[in-house]
């Protein structure tokens, strides 16, 4: 019988089995904390940093990445503070400006408060969130690709391109890229760095009611597990 | 790749994963880069999967992952040397060789590449190569340097016949 | 030798050993650190030896090479007692010399002798010269009296002391206790406190655990660690054993970074030295204490000096840092608890131990205690290695120490800190070197490099510089630190490209904001120092690349013209000789000229001329 903690997650008091992370005990109980790099049942390792919230310890708040926070009796957490909203904006906008062609990336920048980008739009065709390497040696144990390189130079690959040899064609890495979507036919115009809001999450509720939650369409993957509004 | 000079670096480190990068460097230092058939053969003897050896080859800019040149000038571009005009004497290399750093030239003779500080900052710009090092490095006396270098190599060449 | 088993017959040892040292003549202590290497020391080491064995004074004249006595421009150099006699640059052809006049005349050889730059007066003894005698070199005194590969020197000079008054006296907690009275703070960089380190270490639950000592110094320019490690390995030795002591640990790794190849070498060296006299191993002087350590290479990753990056290295992985929600002291090393520290932090605790807490927080201001070793570089008269008391003003270390600018252009900045630090301008040297006071001022002590700047440089282009290496030194596993860091240099290439706008201005402080609250390591968190730090006290030169295009400091590549005054050329065709372009066209004995279209505006004409005939616009 696993052992139950207290926590307090903006302002609610919610049970979570100890060795739950606090983003899995928010996101269990339905409050959602944007996330990119998270695939469930696989240990998080904070590399989006979308996930960031403030843990208050004795009066003073750290931000960190609740996928990598254990619960803990007594903890005290906030998500959607105007800092924390500001900085996962920020994060946010930096992952679209890279790959804004993805409805996935886009529809998470959306949701993060993110209309007017100001940097320049690129056209790389990963953003390097890892969940198909997750997926791969985490879930089904396969070593066919991981993170090589370093820095800028950081790239999924398979060594000396041996996928034939290594990979099992499962497909389970396509399934969770968030750029294997129907790309968008949008914002690739220099000069138009803007994003049009006309994908499929509801955009006119989050633009009224700040900090709100809305069940967007992210694409098989990304479900938020949070029942959608109508 | 010689059997024999691999049993003596994989000497009391088969199975021991925790060993790789030690054995990397020692293959690094004795065959000049990392082939595909030394991580095979690392990945059997150590127990790492080759993704995993792969990964950490091309992570550390101490190995590589293609043949270098035979001279490697390697020039320091850390703080002090900076300061130095350290600028100055990677673009004397790049311009003189024709090639990025890196790269190696299409002779085979030569690698340019940076490093990011060998604690000699006192006496910056610092340029090594082949072991040896020259401290006060102008991008003049880099000239000079290369060309000592590549004299000295084509000298010895067979096919040197003009 | 061979194993001691008890402190009493470590004792005779010494005694032995000091006896002996006494019974020579003379001593000549010449430096081998690598700095002296490069500048040729070795043929002067043989030289010296020869001409000893010729006069049959090999046995009765010490020359011991040492480690790095810090004075790297001066080098080769050499201390002679007696006398305290300094010699500088000197060259094989000297050694006759040396021998002939110093050693068997006592005469000093004037030449040799150190020339003050400010007073150009020659000055006799270590003692005497500025740059030493404004130091407090209570770390680095040790280093001339030292053969780093002789673990008698060691002894002799009282080393494994503090270890033997550990063992016999001080409980593990009583250990914790004093470091943590001492007030000493981790000195790589992070400044934490060293005692409450170890406690929570010590209390953390677990039989194994482990110590690191971390000499993986990433920092360009800095190099405090490797001349401690280099030229007195068993120092570090003594202070991880009394901390491994403190902690509970049985096992402790020394990481050097592999571009460190004689630090490495030396202290394998003095690990095996230390087993063979049981002073690592099992029961250690009869003590019931167990402890071995074994040395690690790094791979050429900065971002292996943070701990979490470490110590996966240490696994035989990847060098990517985790994040710190559980600290190290607890699940560290093969998630076990463990206690990293900095070579220097190492090398502080035999001091403390034997000469108590108290001694140690006399020196140093309110909130650093102890002295610091810097790394003093760049535009500046005296560079290198420069101990002195916490609290220190800035001022007191580039003038006085330093000698002031080197090349008679006043000095503009200071970059403290490394990549994780920052610039801070000439009028605000009154300043300590002190933890708190330089972080709050927006740059940091770190690890403890100074790189001395003067008005020849272009602090944007400083910022462009620290990026630049952090671009390529970042893991890439977190987006704020991968892509923040990309972005911040596209704008400031805009910039000192002439394409800068007012508002990326903003941007910049905004993004760097993110950065430091949101990046998974201090790597990512402190990237964005050198370029926050340099727009808090420079801004104006931020603004004139990007309202006039222009380059205060004619360093910007794209924002300057190289051209030859054809009043002041004479036709040497030195310039043309030296382009590595071939973008200087002229005829022997007329005015030449630069072609824009193949110059790449990398100024080596302008430094090869001497009649100072190329222009900068």
């Amino acid at each position: 019988m696993a052992q139950h903690v207290t926590v307090n997650i903006d302002g609610v008091f919610i049970r979570a089995p100890k060795g739950n992370s606090v983003l899995d005990a928010a996101l269990d109980y339905g409050i959602c904390i944007p996330h990119l790099c998270r695939v469930p049942y696989i240990q998080d390792t904070g590399a989006c940093r979308l996930c960031i919230v403030e843990h208050i310890v004795k009066g003073r708040s750290k931000v960190t990445t609740s996928c990598t926070l254990l619960v803990a009796d007594g903890m005290e957490i906030i998500s959607n503070s105007e800092k924390i909203r500001k900085l996962r904006r920020n994060i946010a906008e930096l992952l679209v400006t890279e790959a804004p062609n993805s409805r996935a990336i886009q529809d998470v920048a959306l949701r993060c408060g993110v209309r007017e980008v100001r940097y320049p739009f690129r056209n790389n065709d990963c953003v390097l969130c890892g969940r198909c390497i997750a997926i791969c040696t985490g879930r089904f144990g396969e070593k066919a690709i991981g993170f090589v390189g370093r820095g800028k130079d950081r790239r999924v690959e398979s060594p000396f391109d041996l996928s034939t040899t290594l990979c099992r064609d499962c497909g389970r890495c396509i399934d969770v890229c968030p750029m294997a979507m129907t790309p968008c036919g949008g914002p690739m115009n220099a000069g138009e760095e803007r994003l049009c809001g006309n994908c499929e999450s509801q955009m006119a509720f989050a633009e009224e009611t700040p900090g709100f939650c809305v069940a967007c369409d992210l694409g098989e993957g990304f479900q938020c597990e949070r029942a959608p509004l109508s | 790749m010689p059997d024999a000079s691999f049993s003596s670096i994989m000497e009391g480190r088969r199975s021991q994963p925790h060993q790789l990068i030690e054995v990397l460097q020692d293959v690094q230092s004795q065959h000049g880069f990392i082939s595909e058939d030394a991580m095979k053969t690392i990945s059997s003897e150590l127990g790492v999967s080759l993704m995993e050896i792969y990964r950490v080859a091309s992570f550390y800019k101490a190995f590589s992952l293609t043949p270098c040149g035979k001279n490697v000038i390697t020039i320091c571009t850390g703080t002090a040397c900076h300061v130095r005009g350290a600028n100055q004497i990677l673009s004397q290399a790049v311009g003189q060789l024709e090639i990025e750093p890196g790269e190696t030239s299409d002779d085979g003779l030569f690698t340019i590449k940076q490093v990011n500080c060998l604690g000699a900052c006192a006496l910056g710009p610092i340029v090594t190569e082949n072991g040896d090092s020259h401290h006060h490095m102008s991008p003049g006396r880099l000239r000079r340097l290369v060309k000592s270098l590549y004299k000295a190599d084509t000298e010895d060449s067979p096919h040197d016949k003009d | 030798m061979t194993r001691i088993n008890s402190t009493v017959d470590l004792e005779a040892m010494r005694r032995g050993f000091a006896k002996d040292r006494k019974e020579y003549q003379a001593t000549i202590a010449l430096c081998g650190g690598t700095g002296c290497k490069v500048s040729r020391a070795q043929p002067v080491i043989d030289a010296l030896k020869e001409e000893l064995i010729t006069h049959g004074l090999d046995k009765r004249v010490c020359l011991r090479v040492t480690g790095c006595h810090g004075f790297c421009e001066q080098g080769p150099l050499m201390i002679i007692e007696p006398g305290n006699i300094f010699y500088c640059h000197v060259s094989a052809d000297d050694a006759p010399d040396i021998i002939n006049k110093t050693i068997r005349e006592g005469e000093v050889i004037e030449r040799l002798l150190y020339t003050d730059p400010l007073s150009a007066k020659r000055i006799r003894t270590v003692s005497e010269i500025p740059f030493y005698r404004e130091q407090n070199r209570s770390l680095l005194s040790q280093n001339p009296l030292v053969d780093p590969c002789s673990i008698e020197d060691y002894i002799a000079i009282g080393g494994y002391r503090a270890l033997t008054k550990t063992l016999s006296e001080i409980s593990p907690e009583s250990v914790v206790r004093e470091i943590m009275d001492s007030g000493l703070r981790g000195r790589g960089g992070g400044g934490f406190p060293t005692g409450r380190k170890w406690a929570q270490c010590r209390e953390a639950p677990g039989d194994e655990k482990y110590v690191i000592c971390n000499a993986d110094e990433g920092d360009p320019g800095a190099y405090m660690d490797r001349c401690v490690l280099e030229g007195n390995p068993h120092l570090v030795l003594e202070g991880m054993l009394i901390g491994a002591w403190a902690i509970g640990a049985t096992q402790g790794y020394v990481y050097v970074r592999n571009e460190y190849p004689l630090a490495v070498e030396h202290v394998r060296v003095a690990v095996k030295q230390a087993r063979k006299l049981g002073l690592l191993g099992n029961n250690i002087l009869g003590s019931g204490f167990s402890f071995d350590v074994e040395i690690a290479r790094g791979g050429g990753a900065f971002v292996c000096g943070e701990s979490t990056a470490l110590m996966a290295s240490l696994e035989g992985k990847v060098g990517e840092p985790r994040a710190k929600d559980v600290h190290t002291v607890v699940d560290g090393l093969w998630h076990k608890p463990t206690t990293l520290n900095n070579v220097e932090t190492w090398a502080n605790v035999p001091f403390i131990i034997q000469k108590g807490a108290a001694w140690f927080s006399s020196m140093g201001s309110k909130g650093s205690k102890g002295t610091k070793i810097l790394a003093l570089t760049g535009h500046i008269k005296n560079t290198g290695l420069v101990e002195v008391e916490m609290g220190t003003p800035i001022e007191k270390v580039v003038f006085d120490i330093g000698g002031g600018a080197a090349n008679g252009k006043p000095i503009k900045a200071i970059q403290t800190g490394g990549p994780s630090g920052g610039c801070l301008p000439a009028d605000k040297f009154y300043l300590p070197v002190d933890f708190d006071t330089l972080t709050e001022a927006g740059s940091m002590v770190g690890s403890g490099g100074m790189v001395v700047m003067d008005e020849s440089t272009c602090m944007v282009d400083v910022a462009k510089y620290f990026l630049t290496f952090l671009q390529d030194e970042s893991c890439g596993k977190c987006a704020p630190c991968r892509l923040g860091i990309d972005r911040m240099l596209e704008i400031i290439t805009d910039i000192t490209n002439g394409d800068g706008d007012p508002k990326q201005l903003g941007l910049l402080e905004d993004l760097g904001y993110t950065m430091s609250e949101t990046a998974l390591c201090g790597l990512g968190k402190t990237a964005a120092n050198p370029v926050l730090s340099t727009l808090r006290y420079f801004r104006e030169e931020y603004e004139t690349h990007i309202d006039e295009k222009r380059c205060p400091a004619g360093v910007c590549q794209a924002l300057i013209t190289f051209t030859i005054d054809p009043e002041t050329c004479n036709g040497c065709g030195a310039c043309k000789r030296e382009c590595p372009h071939n973008a200087v066209v002229g005829k022997k004995k007329a005015v030449h000229s630069i072609d824009l279209d193949l110059c790449q505006k990398c100024g080596i004409c302008r430094s090869e001329c001497k009649f100072d005939a190329v222009n900068v616009n």
